[in-house]
């Protein structure tokens, strides 16, 4: 923090000087008396008192919230000595819009005076926010002189994604052995009713089928699907990127992916992620609060790392990667390393179902309007189309999201496979 | 409202000179002058209100020159004040563009501004003062020695300001709590 002469200093000493030169070479001393005022306010400014120790208190609302939520910033400004005027800016970071209140605010103080400053962030896009607290500005008399610093109070405020509500996540056709609720194509206790069989001892009386028993003159009782829950493993490409910073094709998939996740996990299932790009990283499937915090702290960091190593989904151990798990891919589907290894996951048996997130609409929002634009963006879908399709006809099941729609739109129109085979 | 303000200091400190000589090269001084520092308030930049200050304070002494009026201490430190408050006031109007402003911040900038006015003002009486006491005894001095004596306290005056302002010791930085 050092004091520095503004402007106005150079200013005062500029007319201050052309007052008295003039003064000489004219001979008149109305000029010379011109130049009095300016040299006075020059010395009331040297002889100002050095500027107020300040006391700082910076705090945020909330250090964790979704997408276009709010956040507010409190600043706290007490001084021991009076405070002329002092300027406070706390600068936006990217993708945060001011939704109230003012981040650049001037303020005189008394001794002992405290103020409190407040103001409301919106924030955007998903992200790890880093507020590092205001710029001080002490200005002296008339503004001769300013001294700066940056009071620091790094804090951070985690910005997840977007949630929204999805009522059809695709179905997993297998189940595990805990409690859940997908119907299980094992017969055991549940409310699901499936096959009819001949009484035998042991059979509870409040599951005996009387209507088959009437019409077949012998005890028949009925059998019921058991309730499972599910592995489901999120497989989130990231080895390419299209679009506007905050409206990524790995933005929205991440959307997607923190979409999938909390229906999952509303659903008993236990729900893992694997980051399929420069690095691969993943998280272990599990259930519950902290198995969801665990995979939204993940993706918040999901971002695109430039690698030349291309890694196989080999190299990923079978506890993150069951083979019983249902495998959601969320891929624009633009690098042939992700296709090759979700076409390896299909061809070893996973039940795999891929969402192709359209990288076309975060592109056209990248590019400016045109003809040639919207033509290449024409093409660009109809291309996108056979290439999806080509996928169908090779066993892969695709559904196409063009990341503005609801998820769940999309998702409702996919139609799985039935295996509800009887099992001893 | 500040720029209303500035502008209103502007079209003060042009008639100054008009008011010593309305003649044409005085009123086309002071219509530059108008013109720069006008630009300079609407645009906020204190180095275009400083060229129009500058454009004022030539047409000023243009006019004395020409119109060699009695000396008037008075309207020369009124003329000096508008010049202070003027480039004051374009330069806060800059800074808090677009920022929150308590109404306790302008008020208490304005008691500053008066009270710098007021000391240029006393200052100027006392340097007045003293000039009328000393000018008798120093009647019979040569005309050159005169302007070599002024131009050097002039030289040094300024060499003086320049030192003492930028002497300035270092603050102590804010504090948490």
């Amino acid at each position: 923090m050092s004091w520095r002469p503004t402007t106005l200093h150079v200013s005062f000493l500029t007319l201050a000087g052309w007052a008295l030169f003039l003064g000489v070479l004219t001979g008149r001393a109305d000029l010379v008396v011109v130049a009095v005022p300016l040299i006075a306010a020059l010395v009331a400014g040297r002889w100002a008192a050095a500027p107020p120790a300040l006391q700082i208190h910076h705090e945020v609302s909330a250090d964790r919230l979704f997408e276009t939520d709010r956040v507010t910033v409190t600043v706290t400004l007490r001084a021991d000595r009076p405070a002329p005027l002092v300027e406070l800016l706390e600068p936006l970071p990217p993708r945060v819009r001011l939704e109230r209140g003012c981040h650049h605010a001037f303020f005189t103080l008394r001794a002992g005076e405290e103020v409190r400053w407040e103001f409301v962030l919106r924030c955007e896009g998903r992200q790890r926010l880093r507020l590092g607290g205001p710029h001080v500005r002490q200005w002296g008399p008339l503004g001769l002189a300013a001294a700066e610093t940056r009071y620091r109070a790094p804090q951070t405020v985690a910005v997840y994604p977007h949630l929204t509500p999805l009522r059809h996540p695709p179905r997993p056709v297998r189940t595990q052995t805990f409690a859940g609720n997908h119907v299980s194509p094992a017969q055991g206790e549940g409310i699901e009713p499936g096959d009819v069989r001949p009484f035998a001892p042991g059979d509870h009386v409040r599951r005996v089928n009387w209507r088959a028993t009437l019409r077949l003159n012998t005890l028949h009782v009925t059998q019921h699907h058991r309730e499972r829950n599910a592995d489901v493993v999120l497989l989130l490409d990231t080895l390419s990127e299209v679009g506007p910073a905050g409206a990524t094709v790995v933005d929205v998939a991440v959307r997607g992916a923190v979409t999938l996740a909390a229906a999952y996990l509303a659903r008993k299932d236990r729900v893992g992620l694997i980051e399929y790009g420069g690095q691969l990283r993943w998280v272990k499937p599990g259930s519950g609060r902290a198995q969801f915090q665990r995979l939204l702290d993940t993706l918040l960091d999901a971002s695109v790392v430039f690698t030349y190593v291309t890694r196989d989904v080999d190299l990923i151990p079978p506890r993150i990667l069951p083979p019983q798990a249902l495998v959601v891919a969320l891929s624009p589907l633009l690098d042939p390393r992700f296709v090759r290894a979700a076409g390896d996951l299909a061809a070893r048996g996973f039940d795999l179902v891929v969402i192709a997130v359209s990288p076309v609409a975060p592109a056209r929002a990248a590019v400016p309007r045109g003809p040639v634009a919207d033509l290449a963006a024409r093409l660009w879908a109809l291309e996108r189309r056979a290439q999806l399709d080509e996928y169908r006809r090779r066993g892969l099941t695709v559904v196409d999201w063009d990341g503005v729609g609801p998820l769940d739109a999309v998702l409702a129109t996919l139609r799985r496979p039935h295996r509800r085979r009887v099992l001893a | 409202m500040l720029r209303a303000a500035a502008l209103s200091l502007v079209a003060v400190l042009v008639a100054f000179p008009l008011a010593v000589l309305p003649s044409p090269p005085v009123s086309w001084l002071a219509g530059a002058a108008l013109a720069v520092a006008g630009a300079g308030v609407v645009a906020r930049l204190v180095p275009l209100v400083t060229a129009g200050g500058s454009l004022a304070l030539i047409a000023y002494a243009l006019a004395l020159v020409i119109a060699r009026p009695e000396a008037g201490p008075v309207a020369a430190t009124a003329f000096g004040a508008t010049l202070v408050l003027l480039l004051a006031l374009v330069h806060f109007a800059g800074r808090v563009r677009g920022a929150a402003v308590g109404p306790s911040v302008i008020a208490s900038q304005v008691r500053q501004w008066l009270a710098i006015v007021a000391a240029g003002f006393v200052a100027a009486g006392a340097l007045t003062a003293g000039g009328a006491v000393l000018g008798p005894a120093l009647g019979g001095t040569p005309l050159p020695v005169v302007v070599v004596a002024a131009g050097l306290g002039a030289l040094i005056a300024v060499a003086g300001i320049v030192v003492l302002v930028s002497g300035r010791k270092n603050p102590p930085a804010p504090t948490g709590r």
